[in-house]
Parts: structure tokens; C-alpha cells; sequence
């Protein structure tokens, strides 16, 4: 099975797409997939291959939008299974960084203070100023975030760190006292999404018996009956699932609720409300864990109650910055600013999160995060009652060049949006489709035009 | 010195890598025939009056990307030598190996190589009267032909390369590049449709 393009079937609802105004050229199946099985596992055994097999041509499977595997090869399997070592983390960090460009002709960076922070807008800016020079180009992967403030960032993602971030998982659930191993043919991971469309796949974890994973999408449309999915999660009967709040909701459905039961649940991206996490951990009875942390800088923090989250013991270190950007007074509330080096092709230093909240110190000393706010979890009503995910308006906002924006929609149901540049008609056109109602919109100049600091891009007072 | 950065960016945007280069550089000519064919360009190539565009438009497949700067002295006569090179097979005598078909852009990029990587920092007239300067036009024309000089592995050549090359005499310069370089490399890596494919990820941040 070296070559994907004869092991899976041609999609039928390929057509599907041509026809649909709403359709977005990188979410053609299989668009952006270009290489073989075994460049994607270079490990693959026959086992693998299997059940790899299965899981693509599964009857009640999702339809699977891209193919991608982790890469790894037996050298990097081993690696990956173990954190990078944190001793002394802090002093290498701040050395390659000093040899970035962003920081070319900057008087003496000594200590982590004098480096200025950097925001996502120096990212988007140019990103090669913060990819350290002589680094090992053959592990950088093209990775995308939509991200909380305005146009999108290609992050080069580093393929061993992508690998590592599953065992983090692993650690995790196992430090609640819980054995996750593989386990017959259960899959060991399903990322489930919920957006009208997304990229799918069904892949192997090279590193964890080479059991499957794959990113789902739970949005109707995207199963073959109306039993399927049901069917589907049935029978994979993923360990563990993952996702973002919108996503994990779809998960108490009747339907899903009983053909799942994980081991444990992941939720990140938004905010996770209480109510929910109550409800995911009333239905599946396992802890549901809260991780806070950015596509930039990776995982920063976790917790599996509402109280504080702790910083994870990993290479990241996080500040609390007043409004005139200096240290805020321990305990105060202010911005999040991260050091982040567990993505050694992106080593961030004092990278501003946009994102609120207060350091405190934990019970045994650990750094937490309380009263974290920022992150967003709204959903639209459309004109039939449908929830609209906010993440599907972000990809047609962004297909249409608008670098920020405003979308906001009143009790009534009433949608307004601002957009700082991008093809206004064109992104009418979107939301009005996305919402079946009328969306009165407006282009702004500049991102500046929207307003002060991190815009709430959407709210919805509807319900 | 910008009109310098700005021919040195010009040709990281297009070169695809030096690294790549080196790692697809098999053996090729002898140096010291490619030498002496840079040696022998006839006049016809070297008068300004010659449009670039129409010489490059009878010997290259493809539009170089130093057409661009043809009216910068040393990009005109680096250009021209290079296209001289090519021609040469048919008007003298074929290579041993020949550069015909050696690379897949027929070319385009040893031309654009020695106008844009050379030409700024060595003064092409220099390429005919100095030996050093001669040298280190032929072995990078070599390179982005796709070879190494004969008897020459990679390593040795890369040195030798190196030893030989003017830019890095100028310390601002060399730096520049070597910005202007890793961007352009950071750009087509996160372009490229392996890294596209991107990996498998399993949460969402």
C-alpha cells in the first residue's frame, strides 16, 4: 500500500463541492495530498497498514477531505515518545534567539526582560525573522492558524515537535491515574471538528502501535447516512477525543453519546464553560481537560477542574504584562506574554497571546493562570436555527482578504459585520449564504478602523 | 551597495537553494576547459549594443530573471558571458560532459547565477583577466548547471567554491545574503506541496 491514490476510492461527493457557492478550493478532497503511504509512515508494518485500510474505507466513515500521516521515522519515534529535557531550557532559548533576524541591531539582549515582546502581526510580518538561520529545514511542515485576531499566520510547524504533542496527551491522561495504552483495535485518538467544511484524515500513530487516529468532521453533512456516524464512533470506539467546544458539545447528541466512551477528553481553542465541561463529564464519565495554548507557541497550560490552570511543565514560560507593557504587580490581572520553545523552528520570545489573566502560584509552587479569558466560542443562529460555528465564518472572511474584522448579531437575529480590507461583496456574499439572512457590511481601511486592542471579532446575543 | 542587496535578493528568490545545489551536483566538465571557453568570448557577446533579452531569447529555453537588471553594466556582461558558455557547444565544441541537458531549465539558472550571484561582487571584465575571478565564475556556472568540476567531490569542490568566492570578502555583504537567503529559503519550503501535506495533528490550540 505505498500509494494513496490507489487505496482509496475517488470520493463521491467530490462533485459535490464544484457546484457549492460555499465551497473552498483547499478543501477539495485530496487537494493538497502529495505524498505516498510510506513517506507519510515510514514505519507502516503490515498491522498498520491494515487497519490504516479499514479506517479509510470504512462504510460509515466520514467523508476524508486530506492525507496526511506524522512522518516519523524509527529515530524520531523514540525521540518524540519523550519530552525535550526543561534544565537550563530558558538560557539556550534566549542564546538561539539572540541570533534571530527580528532581533538584528538591538542593543544586548542579556536577560529575558530586555527582549521586547513580539505579537502575532510581527509573525504574519515576516515570519522567516524568527526562524532560527542553519535550522534544519527537512522538519518544517507548513502549518496554518486561523488564529483570534485578524488574518491568518503560516507557522513552519516542526514535525518532530507535531508528534511529540500526542504524547503530552498521553502523560497527561496518565497522571490522572488512568492506563492509556493501545488497546486491541480501538482507534487511540479521534479530533473531532465541527465546521461545514475542514480538513479529515485518517491516520496511523507511528509511536503508539501504530493504532489509528483521525480528525473527524461530526458536521452532518459530511456522513454518508444519517446512522453513520453513530455507527461510525461505534465502531472505532476512539480512547480519546479531542476538540474544541463546539465540537465536544455535538458529542452529547443521543446518538453519540452512547457509542462513545472515551477514556478521556481533550477541549482547546475557546474557552470551555462550566456547564459543558459538567455535562462531558456527567456523560463520559472521565476527566475532561481544559488546554490552554496557541498553534505559535503550543500547549501552555491545562486543567481538569474550573478552578486555575497549571503551566505545564514543558519549555514554556509565561508572563502578565500591564497596559503599558511592563510586569504586572503579582497577582493583577494583565496580558499573557509567553516564551515558548518547544517549536525549535519557532522559538518565541515574549510572544504577546492577547489573551488576559492572572500568575498565581499553586499548591506545591507550580505557576498557574487564573481568570483566563480571550478566548472565543461563539456561534451564530442561522435563519432556519441552525448554530454556525464562528470558526466557518473565519474561513470565508480570510478566503476574501479581510485582514480583521467584527461580526456581531443582535438578539433579533440581525447580523452586522465590519471588515478591515478584503473583497466586501465577496464576503457578504459568504455570510449571507452561511447565515440565510441578510448580513449589512461594511469595509474598513485599517485594522486600526475596528477599534482599540484585540477586537471581540464575534458576538452573538442571539440564542 | 542597495543596487548589490537588491541583485543578491533577486537571485535567492530564484535559486532554489544552494544546499539543494550541492546535494544534485554530479561530476561534469574539467574547470580549467570551462576557464578557457570563459576566456575566449568573442566581442559580439560582450557589446553593450547587443540586446540581452534577444541573446538569451536564441540560447535559453527560458526568460532569465536577470533581464530585469539588464541595464546594470555587470549584470549585461555576466549574463552575456554565461550565454556565451551555452552557445559555445554549438559554435566551438560541445563539453565532456556537455551542458546541454544537464539541468532541466537549459540553463537559466547558471545564467542568472553568474549575473546576479557574481557579476555584483566580481566585475565580469575581471572574470577575463584575473584567474582567481575566472575560477570562481566557472565553478558557480558549473554548479547551477547541475555539476561539479571534474576529479572534484562534493565537499572539496564546495570548499574550493568557497575560498574562491568574492562575496564573502565583504563581511555586510555576506551577511545580507545570507538574510536574503534564508528567507527565500523559509519562503519555498512553506510552499512547497511536502510541507503543504503538513502532519497529522491531534488537538486543537
Amino acid at each position: 500500500m505505498s500509494d494513496a491514490a490507489r487505496t482509496e476510492p475517488p470520493d463521491p461527493d467530490a462533485s459535490v463541492s464544484a457546484t457549492d457557492p460555499l465551497a473552498l478550493a483547499e478543501y477539495a478532497p485530496g487537494s493538497v495530498a502529495v505524498l505516498t503511504d510510506a513517506e507519510r509512515w515510514p514505519t507502516l508494518t503490515a498491522e498498520g497498514a491494515a487497519r490504516l485500510e479499514r479506517l479509510r474505507t470504512h462504510p460509515h466513515a466520514p467523508r476524508w477531505v486530506h492525507r496526511t500521516g506524522d512522518r516519523l521515522t524509527a529515530e524520531q519515534i523514540e525521540r518524540t515518545k519523550h519530552p525535550l529535557p526543561v534544565s537550563g531550557w530558558l538560557d539556550e532559548h534566549l542564546a538561539a534567539a539572540r541570533g534571530l533576524l527580528h532581533y538584528r541591531g538591538l542593543a544586548p539582549l542579556e536577560r529575558l526582560e530586555d527582549f521586547p515582546t513580539v505579537s502575532r502581526d510581527d509573525l504574519v510580518r515576516d515570519i522567516a525573522a524568527f526562524v532560527p538561520l542553519g535550522s534544519d529545514f527537512d522538519r518544517m511542515l507548513h502549518g496554518t492558524s486561523s488564529g483570534s485576531t485578524g488574518a491568518a499566520l503560516v507557522i513552519p510547524d516542526d514535525v518532530e515537535e507535531v508528534a511529540r504533542s500526542f504524547h503530552l496527551l498521553v502523560e497527561l491522561v496518565r497522571a490522572e491515574g488512568i492506563r492509556w495504552r493501545p488497546d486491541g483495535e480501538r482507534m487511540a485518538l479521534a479530533h473531532v471538528v465541527h465546521q461545514r467544511e475542514a480538513f479529515t484524515y485518517a491516520s496511523i500513530v507511528s509511536g503508539f502501535g501504530q493504532r489509528t487516529m483521525a480528525r473527524v468532521n461530526l458536521h452532518e453533512a459530511q456522513w454518508p447516512t444519517d446512522a453513520s456516524r453513530r455507527e461510525f464512533f461505534a465502531d472505532v470506539d476512539p480512547q480519546v477525543v479531542t476538540g474544541d467546544p463546539t465540537s465536544l458539545a455535538e458529542l452529547l447528541d443521543p446518538e453519540l453519546r452512547s457509542a462513545v466512551r472515551p477514556l478521556a477528553i481533550f477541549s482547546g481553542a475557546m474557552a470551555l464553560s462550566a456547564p459543558l465541561r459538567a455535562e462531558l463529564e456527567s456523560a463520559f464519565a472521565c476527566p475532561v481537560f481544559d488546554v490552554y495554548g496557541l498553534h505559535e507557541t503550543r500547549p501552555i497550560a491545562v486543567r481538569t477542574d474550573d478552578g486555575p490552570f497549571r503551566v505545564l511543565d514543558r519549555r514554556v514560560l509565561v508572563e502578565v504584562l500591564d497596559a503599558a507593557g511592563c510586569a504586572a504587580a503579582p497577582g493583577e490581572i494583565g496580558e499573557l506574554v509567553v516564551t515558548a520553545g518547544e517549536n525549535q523552528l519557532l522559538p518565541l520570545v515574549r510572544y504577546r497571546t492577547g489573551d488576559f489573566g492572572r500568575l498565581i502560584r499553586l499548591d506545591g509552587g507550580a505557576p498557574g493562570i487564573a481568570e483566563l479569558e480571550g478566548r472565543e466560542h461563539t456561534r451564530f443562529v442561522a435563519a432556519d436555527g441552525r448554530h454556525v460555528a464562528c470558526v466557518d465564518l473565519t474561513q470565508h472572511l480570510q478566503a476574501h482578504g479581510a485582514r480583521g474584522w467584527t461580526v456581531e448579531q443582535g438578539a433579533d437575529g440581525a447580523v452586522r459585520a465590519v471588515i478591515a480590507g478584503g473583497d466586501r461583496d465577496a464576503v457578504q456574499a459568504a455570510l449571507e449564504a452561511l447565515l440565510g439572512r441578510a448580513v449589512a457590511t461594511v469595509r474598513v481601511a485599517r485594522l486600526a478602523d475596528l477599534g482599540e486592542g484585540k477586537p471581540r471579532r464575534f458576538l452573538s446575543a442571539a440564542s | 551597495m542597495a543596487e548589490v542587496d537588491e541583485l543578491l535578493a533577486a537571485w535567492a528568490e530564484v535559486n532554489g537553494g544552494e544546499d539543494a545545489a550541492w546535494l544534485a551536483a554530479r561530476p561534469g566538465p574539467r574547470l580549467a576547459a570551462v576557464s578557457a571557453r570563459i576566456g575566449s568570448v568573442p566581442r559580439a557577446f560582450l557589446d553593450e549594443r547587443v540586446s540581452l533579452a534577444a541573446l538569451a531569447g536564441d540560447v535559453l529555453p527560458a526568460s532569465p530573471a536577470c533581464l530585469r537588471f539588464a541595464d546594470v553594466a555587470a549584470v549585461r556582461l555576466g549574463a552575456a558571458i554565461a550565454l556565451w558558455l551555452l552557445a559555445s557547444e554549438e559554435l566551438v565544441d560541445r563539453f565532456e560532459p556537455p551542458l546541454a541537458g544537464s539541468s532541466a531549465d537549459g540553463g537559466t539558472r547558471a545564467v542568472d547565477a553568474l549575473a546576479l550571484r557574481v557579476a555584483p561582487v566580481a566585475d565580469p571584465l575581471d572574470w577575463l583577466a584575473d584567474d582567481e575571478r575566472r575560477e570562481e565564475a566557472a565553478r558557480t556556472f558549473l554548479l547551477w548547471c547541475g555539476y561539479l568540476p571534474a576529479g572534484e567531490d562534493v565537499a572539496t569542490a564546495r570548499s574550493l567554491a568557497e575560498v574562491r568566492d568574492s562575496l564573502q570578502r565583504n563581511r555586510a555583504l555576506a551577511d545580507a545574503y545570507a538574510e536574503q537567503q534564508h528567507r527565500a529559503e523559509i519562503a519555498r519550503r512553506l510552499s512547497d506541496a511536502r510541507a503543504k501535506e503538513a502532519a497529522a495533528r491531534y488537538s486543537r490550540e
